[in-house]
């Protein structure tokens, strides 16, 4: 393996890598906007230039091969100077449009503004004008006069999704980014582009102007929409969250994510969320705290099984953690002694499809962790089983750990449609769902939380345990599963918070960190 | 009496010439039928020895080139280079029209020299006779069996095609080119790989120009001593030479190398009566300009010229009287150069721009003193960054008028108007 | 440790001190009968101090020539609000060159501290802090300043044309 000194630091990289996955590995400071790891080399930016020692001219690190002994920095003088002249170049023809662009706060342009810029600008001369707000496609705006032409995006589409959506058009600085006519930018894919684009050109039209990026905080956690279980990024507030975005993951994920995961933080907001507990007991609807709703169905569920063994089910869905799964199948099998729990999957004619990229048929996020747990609990009903029971009405209560995610369950209405004909129903879901508010059986709803709220492992279709932290709270009255498991069987159960809620005062960094920025 | 030393251009008078029948009467493809009889490492050594060097601009030595092809037996292709796009260039044009065999000779020549099953004439596409011309050529060439398979009974196999550019500047350059011919948008590829190595399709390219492929016949059929004895010790041989402006009879000049420019002039007729030299760019727009004291001085060969700080480029010699203004040539240009770029470099793509920008603010008399000092800072900062030298193209012709006609271009900005009576702004 | 100094005998005499001050009273009374221009006291409401042009009272939201509003809705001031009392929701607006524009922009006046920050950290010059400072009302509701109030309230006539123009910039190629 050669070894190569960058900066004065010594470094060993692997046989073949360039200069610029050097300084990556070292965590060394170096511009550039068109060099992606996860795409191929394109060398038009030229902002990564680096000094060579014996090479008269500056070279771009992003394809220069690593040969032993090569000692390379970019920290003196001839090389500042270029990069701001590079940055410059990039800048002339850039609008001013911080204030608009969502961008802002996370470019880069302006973070190699301030590392290399803060000059007077010496450009006298008329901007040249583009297009601004191009509709490119469900997800995706453009606004090309942003553009900064580092062709990353159409890398994507060449190299990734193999789509080709995007070109580039016309030569010169009158170059755009743009789509063939007829066919726009709608690969499942598509809001990669927003991710790896370093300037504000891409924008997603789901984010777009909903909140400035500089009043979210991030945190990782893994994507819940589908077995794959792809490393991400939660963006989000005291209001909720807003975004989510990849995190570089070789073994599962690579560089990217689908734009379906990218939904799962709509199921974890307000406003379509269950609040509180719910009972509804001889047509009468009511609102209680979830720790009371939970008693009392635990109160139901014992009464019913001292009367008849075989009278209750559980009905399970891998859209829970590997813990909550266990304590929940756990108390049923083991505490209250009823081993009717069945595995309900959402979409069985799909359910092994793959798109050949992360995309995969089976949209819940654990369900090779429940196939352990019921394994473990040597549980192997058929789901014809159940439905025969319950169409007999041989059950006559039911508890369901319905998902949180309900647009991955097609099959909902349905389902609860069937689950209707029992005469308790117990419902433990983070979504509401109207459907059940005017049932004709006893439901009782205790709000759970989502994934973000609590910690946990997921197993992903590889078998690869994945555990996962808590991030926010945004429903405080929620329970896990595992608390109301607790419940469910009747002992105290001591209810927290792991994760802290955000609260308003402390969300303004700016305002609270004003001398450090 | 200054002459020309005709070799390639012996026969362009000559009508016949063009056709195949006229060109066999005159010589022709008889040096192939014993080239094809030599070892194919011999006609490599030969072009080595001989000196000689890329016509095309860069003046890099034709047989170190394509000693760089690998050593293996992968397909590789060859490429002519006749996207002749270098403004006040016109020497590859007449060489298609008029002698069009005598370039398809040389390439099978260098075809069967490096192992190529195919070849490639890449002509730009606002040269319709060129196209023609060469079209007509390989058909006849296809007929006569000195394409297609086996060769004159050598074994060797080779077919050759016309490819029609779209009339881009940076499809000249040599990945550019590639990429085009490729069915892709004519940009230059990142180097490392080198086309030798890795060229069209991804397979050993060889490029070359037009001028070069026609010289490799004279090298094969006189020997390379003879061929050294024109010109000089590091620039031999003969170079066409398309001369033009202010001359009175502008043309194509077949001349050794190292021939003083101030001869070259007088070759084309001098000057036109009561006129003074001004400047000279030796070497298509892209060369850095010349002004009276270095034309005398001036001999055109590659080292001389690099002495001088300009370059030989693809040999257009365009001649400037006094009744020019340079800032509108510089105008003129630096909009074509913001025109050409490909746009794929930050610093040229944006540095064209901003530079005709300047220097049409300049020309159009709304000029600051500071953007005469910019002009040379954002050209400087625009050498040498990017992947091909087109960059470089558009930033030494516009640093070195700044810094060799500077009074004009102060005279520009202080009054408003050019310096020079009759000019275009006058 | 600190001394503590105890009054002297003399300080117990208090009856000069209460007669001086009477006496000052007195005179100050009676020069302000004879001399009412020199008297500091304004008849508020009816009386009103001009203030200096750099007076920093009720926030203006500036317009522009076809009477919408300036704002971006960049939240510069709202993130620059050392009191966090503005509340931005951004949107897209249809025209592209104005892109985005607030939908509601709404000020907690009974939080606001008054410092201006919002108007030096404003990219565009959408808000300024007027001259108003009487922020009498009678519920606390309308404390919190809309659009309606910040833009287009009767004292501002109309709106506040803002200083720049987006049509110029555009055109000025900025």
């Amino acid at each position: 393996m050669p070894k190569i000194t960058i900066n004065g630091q010594e470094v060993e990289v692997e046989e073949g890598s360039t200069v610029i996955e050097a300084y990556k590995k070292l965590d060394e400071n170096i511009a550039h906007y068109c060099w992606h790891p996860g795409l191929s080399i394109a060398g038009v930016c030229r902002l990564c230039m680096v000094e060579v020692e014996g090479h008269p001219r500056l070279q771009i690190a992003c394809n220069t091969t690593v040969q032993d002994g090569m000692v390379v920095n970019n920290n003196s003088e001839k090389v500042r100077d270029t990069v701001k002249w590079g940055l410059d170049f990039h800048l002339i023809n850039h609008p001013l449009d911080c204030p608009i662009c969502d961008q802002a706060g996370e470019c880069g342009l302006q973070e190699q503004y301030m590392e290399y810029g803060k000059y007077d600008p010496e450009m006298a001369e008329r901007k040249v004008k583009k297009r601004k707000v191009v509709d490119l496609g469900p997800t995706v705006v453009l606004d090309s006069e942003r553009c900064i032409l580092c062709s990353r995006c159409v890398r994507f589409t060449e190299e990734v999704t193999e789509t080709n959506e995007l070109g580039i058009f016309n030569r010169g600085d009158r170059s755009e980014i743009g789509t063939f006519k007829d066919k726009p930018l709608d690969n499942k894919y598509s809001l990669n582009t927003v991710d790896i684009c370093p300037v504000g050109a891409l924008t997603s039209k789901d984010f777009r102007f909903r909140q400035r990026v500089w009043y979210l905080k991030e945190a990782d956690t893994i994507c819940t929409g589908c077995s794959t279980g792809c490393s991400v990024k939660v963006y989000y507030n005291e209001e909720g969250a807003w975004r989510v975005k990849p995190r570089h993951n070789p073994d599962i994920n690579g560089y990217w994510m689908c734009d379906e995961g990218r939904d799962v933080y709509k199921f974890v907001n307000k406003d379509v969320r269950l609040l509180t507990g719910l009972q509804r007991k001889d047509g009468q609807n009511q609102e209680l705290p979830s720790v009371d709703a939970a008693k009392l169905a635990g109160t139901v569920v014992r009464d019913e099984l001292e009367k008849d063994k075989n009278g209750v089910a559980l009905v399970m869905t891998g859209q829970f953690t590997v813990e909550e799964t266990q304590s929940l199948v756990g108390t049923f099998a083991g505490d209250l002694g009823c081993k009717q729990v069945y595995h309900w999957i959402n979409n069985e004619d799909s359910f092994d499809s793959f798109d050949g990229l992360l995309l995969r048929g089976d949209r819940n996020p654990n369900t090779k962790g429940l196939e352990k747990v019921l394994n473990d609990q040597a549980i192997n009903n058929t789901w014809a089983d159940l439905k025969q029971k319950l169409e007999s009405g041989a059950i006559k209560t039911l508890v369901v750990a319905a998902p949180e995610n309900p647009s991955l369950f097609p099959d909902l209405d349905e389902k609860i449609a069937l689950f209707s004909k029992v005469q308790n129903l117990v419902w433990l879901s983070a979504a509401k769902n109207e459907a059940l508010d005017g049932l004709n059986t006893n439901v009782w709803q205790v709000p759970l939380k989502t994934f973000i709220e609590k910690s946990g492992t997921y197993v992903n279709f590889q078998g690869k345990e994945q555990p996962v932290k808590a991030v926010t709270t945004i429903i405080e009255d929620a329970l896990t599963l595992t608390e109301v498991a607790g419940l469910l069987k009747g002992s105290d159960v001591n209810v927290t918070d792991e994760a802290q809620k955000m609260t308003s005062l402390k969300y303004n960094y700016f305002t609270q960190k004003r001398g450090n920025l | 009496m200054i002459t020309e030393t005709k070799l390639l251009s012996e026969h362009y008078d000559n009508p016949e010439f063009k056709g195949i029948e006229g060109y066999k009467k005159l010589g022709g493809y008889k040096v192939l039928g014993d080239a094809l009889k030599m070892d194919k490492q011999k006609i490599i050594d030969e072009v080595k020895a001989s000196g000689l060097r890329g016509r095309g601009g860069a003046g890099f030595p034709t047989g170190v080139k394509w000693g760089f092809l690998p050593k293996n037996d992968e397909t590789r292709y060859l490429l002519c280079n006749a996207d002749e796009g270098e403004p006040g260039t016109f020497k590859d044009r007449k060489m298609m029209e008029r002698a069009p065999h005598q370039l398809i000779e040389g390439m099978i020549i260098s075809a069967f020299a490096i192992n190529s099953p195919k070849s490639y004439i890449y002509i730009r596409g606002e040269y319709d006779s060129c196209i023609e011309a060469c079209e007509k050529a390989i058909e006849e060439a296809y007929k006569a069996g000195y394409l297609g398979k086996n060769i004159l009974g050598s074994g060797f196999d080779h077919d050759m095609d016309v490819y029609r550019g779209a009339g881009a500047y940076i499809c000249g350059e040599e990945t550019g080119m590639i990429s085009s011919l490729e069915g892709k948008k004519g940009q230059p590829k990142l180097k490392p790989p080198f086309p030798a190595v890795q060229g069209y399709l991804g397979k050993p390219t060889i490029v070359n120009n037009v001028e070069t492929l026609a010289a490799v016949k004279y090298i094969i059929r006189d020997g390379a001593d003879a061929y050294r004895k024109h010109g000089t010790e590091k620039s031999a041989g003969t170079k066409l030479f398309s001369v033009s402006g202010n001359v009175q009879d502008p043309k194509t000049v077949e001349v050794p190398l190292g021939m003083p420019l101030m001869d070259l002039i007088e070759l084309c007729g001098g000057l036109k009566p009561g006129r003074k030299l001004k400047a000279v760019i030796p070497g298509g727009s892209s060369a850095p300009v010349l002004n009276v004291e270095d034309c005398a001085k001036a001999k055109m060969d590659y080292e001389s010229l690099a002495e001088l700080g300009s370059m030989l480029g693809s040999g257009a010699v365009i001649i400037i009287d006094d009744s020019n203004c340079m800032v509108d040539i510089l105008a003129t240009i630096m909009h074509f150069y913001h025109h050409e770029s490909c746009g794929q470099c930050t610093p040229c793509r944006e540095g064209t721009g901003w530079l005709n920008k300047i220097v049409h603010s300049i020309a159009k008399g709304d000029g600051r003193l500071q953007d005469i000092d910019l002009i040379t800072k954002v050209a400087e900062h625009m050498m040498g960054r990017t992947i091909c030298a087109l960059s470089d193209a558009a930033a030494l012709p516009a640093t070195s008028f700044v810094s060799k006609f500077r009074d004009e271009f102060e005279f520009f900005v202080r009054e408003g108007r050019s310096k020079v009576k009759g000019g275009l702004n006058a | 440790m600190s001394l503590v100094t105890r009054p002297g005998e003399l300080s117990r005499w208090y009856l000069p001190g209460i007669l001086s001050g009477l006496v000052f009273t007195f005179k100050k009374m009676v020069s302000n009968i004879f001399n009412k221009k020199k008297m500091p006291t304004l008849n508020y409401p009816e009386e009103q101090y001009e203030y200096g042009p750099r007076f920093k009272g009720n926030h203006v939201l500036t317009v522009k020539k076809d009477g919408s509003l300036r704002c971006t809705a960049c939240m510069l001031c709202a993130t620059n609000c050392p009191a966090q009392c503005i509340t931005i929701t951004a949107a897209e607006h249809e025209d592209p060159t104005v892109e985005k524009y607030p939908i509601s922009y709404e000020i907690d006046v009974l939080r606001c501290v008054f410092c201006g920050f919002c108007e030096e950290a404003c990219p565009v010059d959408a808000i300024r802090m007027g001259p108003e400072w009487q922020t009498a009302a009678i519920s606390g509701s309308e404390f919190q300043y809309d659009i309606r109030q910040l833009a287009y309230r009767p004292s501002l006539q109309g709106g506040v044309e803002s200083r720049v123009d987006e049509q110029e910039r555009h055109s000025s190629g900025i």
